[in-house]
């Protein structure tokens, strides 16, 4: 008797992988994913007013998702990878 | 497939389903050779075809795992499509999977499936239609919740954040009644009668609703929307769907009235509200009251078609609401099921 694996597991290289982690947050550039829950946006502020304090870093890409449940789109997912060094994506209950 | 070898005994082989994590709690059919075949040819499939994708999640569902699933569920090879369908709402764009699946709402996959198949395979309908003892209606949401579980990672405690769950979220599965006074759900969703379909939809309550009394619509309805819209719901801001299962006792009622399928919706955006100023009081709105909020009403629905109104059960004075989980963060989904046909 054998047993029969349920999931699903891709082939082939991962074809996703954690970006390179920063020395240092000094003069980062923030990228800020608001996710439209209700007080996302009051402490994604208040972390950015924080880290800005602390370590000089800028809000250089604001997103604002069409919803929690969606994903980021592939345009938002373009400027952040290209304009920010460091994300921070809100839940806000 | 892992080919780990295992004794003879089936109960050891069970247990050994539950040490892997690939069980919902209960026992599992274990699959064979045969039996996943049986399922793929159920489903008119070959193993390597991608079933579903969920955008961002890097998950998707293959027809070999979601056969695996079906038969560890206890599905029959010929409920194999309602599967698939199922399996392809949750993947659809609109149903927006990450919030209805890991939400701390922790909803329900609940399942109406309409047309032929649904008396074919002996989907229940009618008494306990939300119950126990029947087969399909058992197995078929069994399935789709394994699905979720083990092909699509959705796991208690990990992408599955539920603060207390579901009973449904076992199983949720059922047909619409034939007899619905205003024709079939899915033909109200643009679908022909001779199609069959599964609608999915995610929510994390269910409230049955009594009226014995009332012999006029009005009375029931308002029932039901203070069922559907009370101050503890997620949606207070507003704009959600909501299922409505009639009873076909309270259908009667609309029916002798003259009441259409629109009128039952037109009826139920307009009574599905509440005051701003009881909102401020519970605190589901932020901010201080105003003299106006006594008078300003946040209403649950901005369209009747946001009323999904189905009918099912069996005799007693009983309906059920099940208010959606968010906003319009995720919508029901309603797909044709292709019965056995190669795609």
């Amino acid at each position: 008797m054998k047993m029969f694996d349920p999931t699903t597991r891709r082939t082939g290289p991962p074809t996703l992988r954690l970006a390179p982690r920063p020395a240092s947050l000094a003069g980062l550039r923030l990228g800020l994913v608001d996710n439209r829950k209700v007080n996302a946006r009051p402490i994604l502020e208040k972390i950015a007013e924080r880290l800005a304090a602390r370590h000089g870093t800028r809000v250089a890409v604001w997103n604002t998702k069409r919803s929690p449940s969606h994903e980021i789109d592939e345009p938002a997912v373009g400027a952040l990878m290209g304009d920010a060094d460091l994300v921070i994506s809100g839940v806000g209950d | 497939m892992d080919d780990v070898e295992h004794a003879a005994d089936p109960a050891a082989l069970i247990e050994a389903y539950h040490h892997a994590g690939w069980t919902d709690g209960l026992p599992v059919v274990p699959p064979s050779d045969a039996s996943v075949a049986a399922m793929l040819a159920g489903a008119g499939l070959r193993g390597d075809e991608v079933v579903g994708e969920i955008p961002g999640r890097n998950a998707m569902v293959t027809a070999e795992s979601l056969a695996i699933n079906a038969v560890m569920a206890g599905c029959r090879p010929e409920y194999a499509p309602v599967v698939v369908a199922a399996v392809e709402s949750l993947c659809h764009p609109d149903f927006a999977y990450h919030g209805p699946a890991s939400s701390t709402g922790g909803s329900a996959m609940v399942l109406v499936v309409n047309g032929p198949i649904a008396r074919a395979l002996g989907i229940n309908s009618g008494h306990n239609a939300f119950g126990q003892g029947h087969r399909a209606n058992a197995a078929i949401g069994r399935a789709v919740r394994l699905v979720m579980m083990n092909a699509l990672n959705t796991r208690p405690g990990f992408l599955d954040r539920a603060t207390f769950g579901h009973p449904g979220k076992y199983s949720f599965c059922f047909a619409e009644r034939e007899d619905a006074p205003w024709g079939p759900f899915h033909v109200s969703r643009g679908f022909a009668p001779e199609d069959s379909t599964v609608t999915l939809y995610a929510s994390n309550t269910l409230c049955q609703v009594y009226n014995q009394l009332a012999s006029t619509p009005e009375p029931i309805l308002l029932c039901y929307a203070d069922a559907l819209y009370n101050l503890g719901s997620p949606n207070v801001y507003g704009f959600n769907q909501g299922l409505v299962v009639m009873g076909f006792e309270h259908a009667d009622v609309m029916r002798a009235a003259g009441w259409t399928r629109r009128d039952v919706q037109t009826f139920l955006v307009e009574h599905c509200r509440r005051r701003v100023a009881d909102l401020k009081r519970a605190g589901r709105l932020p901010g201080p009251l105003h003299p106006d909020d006594e008078t300003t009403w946040r209403y649950g629905f901005d369209s009747p078609d946001d009323v999904l109104l189905v009918c099912a059960g069996g005799a007693g004075s009983w309906s059920a609401v099940l208010p959606g989980w968010g906003k319009k963060w995720t919508r029901a989904i309603t797909t044709r099921i292709r019965e056995g046909a190669t795609r």
